[in-house]
């Protein structure tokens, strides 16, 4: 069933996203660094909600075309691709009014993985029959 | 002895003003200021602006720039490329911390002025000229710098652009 599957997106961005306002916070008061012209409470909402919504299609459609190993080529797929968007944030150039691109990758590298936490951590919750 | 203390204050005092004329025309760099750096990739700025500007529109020939900027200050907005951009292979910011411009003639041009001067970059000296205005209260100017003539990372002449539009903006305040 779609409607299960959306669900368990919906509740990873939220857990996703909360996660990453209070790493965003907690980063900031450690380095006085400032990213809030990219990162901030509007910007890490929205890309969980839509790392998090994309993952519900990609596994509802995995699920369904392959019945047994579906959710566990969704998962090494998620993984994997949470990995080699590592990148994004070390190769990104930031306005130049950041003054301390440096500390960006710090910030922004494990916020890459919390999409993929959230919906492992909240996949018990949203067990049963997603097709 | 005391007839000479009158005429004495006299020559100190148009001495005095006459030092103060000269002090009026040198300006102080404000904060706002911005020196980039565009060649595609990588793009930038520097900052750590510092040096005297004496610059009188009525007297070019005693108006004279010699300014520095902080190396290790370059921003590209990437932290990975700010790292090799102040490593030995380029800019080699530890031996080479400041890139400084002293100017030796200014002159009028049709759309402003022109600066004449010394770009020294990377331990290498070249004559350079940058056009630039005055608005009263803000230089502008822009020239083009190619980076293997100051011989920064020539091992590597396609790796990243080799010429640079190099674009100043400084607000300036007596």
């Amino acid at each position: 069933m779609f409607k299960r599957a959306f669900f368990h997106g919906l509740a990873a961005s939220v857990l996703a996203a909360i996660v990453g306002i209070i790493y965003n916070r907690i980063y900031f008061f450690a380095t006085e660094a400032d990213f809030s012209k990219v990162l901030n409470i509007g910007s890490i909402t929205g890309i969980s909600v839509m790392v998090c919504m994309l993952a519900t299609f990609i596994y509802f459609g995995l699920a369904t075309w392959l019945k047994k190993t579906g959710e566990i080529v969704f998962n090494l797929l998620f993984s994997i691709i949470s990995f080699a968007c590592v990148m994004i944030p070390i190769s990104i150039s930031l306005p130049l009014s950041i003054k301390t691109p440096e500390l960006f990758p710090g910030l922004a590298v494990p916020m890459v993985f919390f999409p993929a936490l959230a919906w492992y951590t909240l996949k018990p919750l949203f067990t049963g029959s997603n097709r | 002895m005391k007839k000479l203390i009158y005429p004495a204050a006299a020559v100190a005092l148009f001495f005095a003003s006459a030092f103060t004329v000269i002090k009026s025309q040198d300006w102080k760099i404000a904060e706002g200021y911005s020196i980039k750096f565009d060649g595609g990739d990588p793009s930038g700025e520097f900052g750590g602006l510092k040096g005297t500007i004496s610059f009188d529109a009525n007297d070019l020939a005693n108006s004279r720039f010699s300014t520095s900027i902080d190396v290790a200050s370059i921003n590209t907005g990437n932290g990975m490329k700010n790292t090799h951009a102040k490593s030995e292979k380029w800019f080699d910011a530890a031996k080479y911390p400041t890139i400084t411009f002293t100017s030796s003639s200014i002159a009028k041009t049709a759309s402003g002025y022109a600066a004449t001067g010394t770009l020294d970059m990377h331990g290498v000296q070249k004559p350079v000229t940058i056009p630039f205005t005055f608005d009263g209260s803000t230089f502008k100017g822009s020239f083009e710098v190619n980076r293997m003539d100051y011989n920064v990372n020539t091992a590597e002449p396609a790796h990243g652009s080799q010429k640079f539009k190099v674009d100043i903006t400084v607000p300036v305040s007596k």
